[in-house]
């Protein structure tokens, strides 16, 4: 039954997961939530180390949330079933690739369609992003200047991009800037 | 077939890897094939590497094609991820682990509300 619901939520979110690995993981989220599966800091723990794990963050979280829920079974399973409807989808695309290629980017219908996905995604991804400011993870005042600095650096690249800031708002250096901090603030 | 052309990175961050293999080392995409594949890749759903690769591997070799890249793209994060999941469980309790965690998890707060604001410049 455990096993069913996995494949139930991650083909949902590998179908509706349009733009991409926050969006994935932001549908994943709200499931797990959801469904009790886990508390919101446990799941943020996995996306942080999703994210400084090679690999894309995607399948990383769904291998993680299907190991913790149902062991080696459950990650197998998850992350099959993150992967098959992209390889369905993407075949199918393949298929019509020639005909459609020179006529889509200039289809209008398809373009406002995209659009409002894309909004919808952000939204997506902002509600998730509001899901998470918890007081287990916002546990003083070093957690909201860690929070405020992280989200300066992550912005920076869109203001001025050049390859020092294109470095400074890495995720994967950010990230592990933050546990170096977290060790240095909380430990010693 | 090289499989494990598609280990390194994730998402966007591996975009610029795949074209050095794929367009400018193995000649299998030209550029502009590329550009389409990125735009489909991400009109799509699901992850947008996932994607890129099945549309390469088709591309290359058919089903077997695909199935090869899937794997290569998909493999390593999954046996490096079950390793650390298996691992972290033991030392989730660990004071130094946890003090650790005290700090990433507003990054990674951070981070996603970041991402808010900068697929919100996309649209």
């Amino acid at each position: 039954m455990l096993y069913l619901q996995l494949i139930w939520v991650f083909i949902k979110a590998g179908l509706l997961g349009f733009g991409g690995g926050m969006a994935i993981i932001s549908l994943i989220q709200g499931e797990v939530l959801a469904r009790g599966w886990m508390t919101e800091t446990e799941f943020v723990d996995i996306v942080g180390i999703s994210q400084v794990t090679p690999g894309p963050i995607g399948i990383n979280c769904a291998t993680y949330v299907g190991y913790t829920m149902g062991g080696v079974w459950g990650s197998v399973l998850a992350t099959l079933a993150i992967v098959f409807p992209s390889l369905v989808i993407m075949l199918i695309i393949c298929r019509i690739y020639d005909s459609i290629s020179n006529r889509y980017q200039d289809n209008r219908t398809f373009q406002v369609s995209m659009r409002i996905i894309r909004i919808l995604v952000v939204l997506l991804v902002a509600h998730a992003a509001f899901v998470l400011f918890t007081p287990t993870t916002f546990i003083d005042w070093k957690s909201w200047a860690i929070f405020g600095i992280v989200f300066t650096c992550m912005l920076l690249p869109l203001f001025k991009r050049n390859k020092a800031t294109e470095v400074i708002g890495h995720p994967i250096l950010l990230i592990l800037a933050a546990g170096a901090v977290g060790y240095l603030l909380y430990f010693l | 077939m090289k499989i494990g052309t598609f280990t390194i990175g994730g998402g966007y961050a591996m975009l610029p890897f795949i074209e050095e293999e794929v367009v400018n080392k193995h000649h299998w995409l030209d550029g502009e094939e590329f550009v389409n594949m990125i735009a489909l890749a991400q009109a799509a759903p699901g992850l947008i590497a996932v994607n890129s690769a099945i549309f390469i591997g088709h591309r290359i070799a058919g089903w077997k094609g695909t199935v090869a890249c899937v794997l290569g793209a998909v493999l390593p994060s999954f046996v490096i991820i079950l390793l650390i999941a298996m691992f972290f469980k033991e030392i989730k309790d660990n004071p130094t682990v946890e003090a650790i965690f005290k700090g990433v998890r507003p990054a990674v707060v951070a981070l996603i509300a970041a991402t808010v604001i900068r697929l919100a410049k996309k649209i």
